[in-house]
């Protein structure tokens, strides 16, 4: 017995089949990509999160928003049980090497001392114990408001940009805010530290680390549009001692006792980050499977209908087998069938081609792309309950076609 | 298997409407009234159009009276659920159709089981007598090919078989020889007239054919919806 219509319309009818089949596979693949890149990328940073150095970050509204950096740092290490505070600037910049060509790169401005015990366990060995960046306070530079004093013009340099452009330490390349050769400084390479190549992509990779005060003044933010200092940072992170850390209602009253300092902006301990980071990744999976969804519904609705057309173009056969007295749930049974194998053809390769396609992306895609597809998850569970959607909704698709069979006239089908 | 009583059918003021367009309707029954005791054989002859397939449609349950009443066994039928009468469909009724309808999807074994099927005859019964019924309609040995493989004699053959295979008490037959020659013909009459006799199941037998019509021992003469003639004897 063969499953599928009779030997005249099968060339057609496995065409529709193939076209439905297409249809929820593509349906299907769309959530498998959202789901285990966004579930892998939330993953990921929760990970970060907790296996952090520090257990407080203040942040700021806007870009680079945190001001008065070194002052605030100054005055949260005044907080009995704060072990650390280390605010960080983030700025895209560029790098000329000797061939004059700009490099894009990332450099992190940091304050020495601070940085370091912030550094989660993973992190803290990819970094020298003591950064070689000279002033370890970046004190010398900037001081009560002013950035008087000498610059160190120190930096270092992340190992796969070492490696990509044979760097090494006692080297000279110059920094520019743009990729205007003009405003570019030197800078001496004093040390080289690693980074997670499995987490990032190779321009991701591209840093630089050097002091805060340095990078500010080297990308305008040591200095405001009018005569105020912003001395500004992206976030500040504050590390506490162990029994605080370990200990949520201490860790709590710490916060408090930042977020009195700086009520403007936003005080929150990891664990709160995290909350929020959880409620985004749930509000996102809702998103996408809201837009999944619509792809479902379509290639259902597709499913439905060629359904209902087989059960048009097989009504002589339905009326047959009616007709000899096979029982309604025989005929619903094989209309329902139909509906869920294709279905479950749809759902499988959907998912397989889901797979494959975040695979070829975690393999051949460039940039944050890349970055975000070898974050992906693939969680079993998960596919295996999408697939079962798709099936339990296919039994909804063929039920109406089924019952379209159920009401075919048995004297007009048989005419 | 015990096959199905053969049932009394009777038809009582029968008339059957059917919508034809917007305004049109065609009365391809109107009023008959026929009375099929068990055991016997009829012959239901007639131009085209005059009716013939709808009052075996009506007589095996596939269709319902516009107006009056299907009768089996003394009790009306028009009440009976679609499942009543699905089941009694199965278990008593034989058709054989006169485009023979077999399921393309579905081998010649495979279609003359399907009726046993979905009785609930074991696997290896169905089979057995799948197999011994197409030999005696003359298909030992084609019992895997589709269909679409077989010749226009041959589908009418497994159609006949089909019809046989839950032993009905009503063998209900439109052209059952159209597509055969004299010696199939022949033998498939033979057939049906033992299975007639061994079971003394109710024959109805819609043709043109003399030579089918000959067998009947009641001829029923259709015409314009109405049956003009019943006359008794070979």
């Amino acid at each position: 017995m063969r499953l599928w219509g009779g030997h005249g319309r099968l060339r057609h009818q496995r065409l529709q089949t193939i076209l439905t089949v297409a249809a929820l596979a593509t349906a299907v693949a769309l959530p498998v990509v959202l789901l285990s890149v966004g579930g892998g990328v939330s993953q990921h940073e929760l990970n970060d999160l907790e296996n952090a150095g520090y257990q407080i970050v203040i942040s700021a509204a806007g870009l680079h928003g945190v001001a008065n950096a070194h002052a605030l740092t100054d005055r949260i290490l005044a907080i009995p049980s704060v072990t650390a505070a280390s605010p960080v600037l983030s700025v895209a910049i560029d790098v000329f090497l000797g061939s004059g060509a700009a490099v894009p790169s990332l450099a992190e401005g940091v304050i020495p001392d601070q940085f370091t015990p912030t550094l989660g366990p993973t992190e803290s060995g990819l970094f020298p114990a003591h950064l070689p960046l000279g002033d370890p306070t970046d004190e010398l530079h900037y001081a009560n408001g002013t950035y008087a004093g000498p610059a160190n013009y120190s930096i270092l340099v992340s190992s796969p940009f070492a490696q990509a452009y044979s760097l090494s330490v006692g080297q000279s390349v110059k920094l520019a805010p743009t990729a205007n050769d003009s405003q570019a400084v030197a800078y001496n390479i004093t040390g080289i530290f690693g980074v997670p190549l499995g987490t990032l992509g190779e321009v991701g990779a591209f840093a630089l680390l050097l002091p805060l005060s340095d990078l500010q003044v080297m990308t305008g933010y040591a200095h405001g549009p009018g005569v105020p200092v912003p001395d500004a940072a992206d976030t500040l992170e504050v590390a506490v001692t162990g029994a605080v850390a370990t200990n949520p209602t201490a860790l709590n009253q710490v916060r408090n006792e930042i977020a009195a300092l700086v009520p403007y902006y936003g005080v929150s301990t990891l664990s709160q980050e995290a909350e929020q980071l959880q409620t985004a990744a749930s509000v996102l999976t809702g998103f996408y499977l809201a837009l999944s969804s619509v792809g479902l519904t379509v290639g259902l609705v597709f499913l439905a209908l060629v359904m209902m057309r087989r059960v048009e173009s097989d009504r002589r056969s339905i009326g047959v087998r009616r007709a000899l007295g096979l029982p309604a749930r025989s005929i619903v049974g094989r209309v329902l069938l139909q509906s869920v194998v294709v279905a479950g053809l749809g759902a499988v390769i959907g998912v397989v081609a889901g797979i494959l396609l975040v695979e070829g992306l975690a393999t051949w895609a460039t940039g944050a792309v890349q970055e975000a597809a070898q974050l992906a998850i693939f969680v079993p569970l998960t596919l295996a309950e999408l697939t079962g959607a798709v099936l339990v909704l296919s039994l909804l698709a063929g039920g109406s076609a089924a019952r379209a069979a159920l009401r075919l006239d048995l004297a007009e089908a048989l005419r | 298997m015990t096959g199905g009583v053969v049932p009394t059918v009777e038809l009582r003021g029968v008339e059957r409407t059917y919508e034809s367009g917007e305004a049109d309707e065609v009365r391809a029954l109107r009023g008959v009234d026929l009375s099929l005791p068990p055991g016997e054989v009829v012959s239901i002859e007639g131009p085209s159009g005059c009716g013939k397939t709808s009052l075996l449609n009506l007589l095996g349950l596939l269709d319902a009276p516009t107006r009056g009443e299907v009768r089996w066994d003394g009790r009306s039928v028009g009440g009976r659920t679609d499942r009543e009468r699905a089941r009694l469909r199965l278990e008593r009724v034989g058709f054989i159709f006169q485009r023979f309808y077999l399921l393309p999807t579905l081998t010649a074994r495979e279609n003359v089981e399907l009726p046993m099927r979905a009785l609930g005859t074991p696997r290896a019964d169905r089979q057995a007598r799948a197999s011994a019924l197409l030999a005696e309609v003359g298909l030992a040995g084609r019992e895997r090919a589709f269909p679409h493989q077989l010749s226009g004699g041959e589908e009418q053959r497994v159609a006949v078989a089909r019809a046989l295979a839950n032993q009905p008490g009503l063998l209900l037959a439109d052209e059952p020889t159209g597509e055969l020659d004299s010696e199939n013909t022949e033998a498939i009459l033979a057939l049906l007239g033992r299975v007639q006799e061994e079971r003394k199941a109710t024959l109805v037998l819609v043709t043109h054919n003399p030579a089918v019509a000959g067998r009947a021992r009641r001829h029923l003469t259709m015409r314009d919806g109405r049956v003009v003639g019943d006359a008794r004897g070979a």
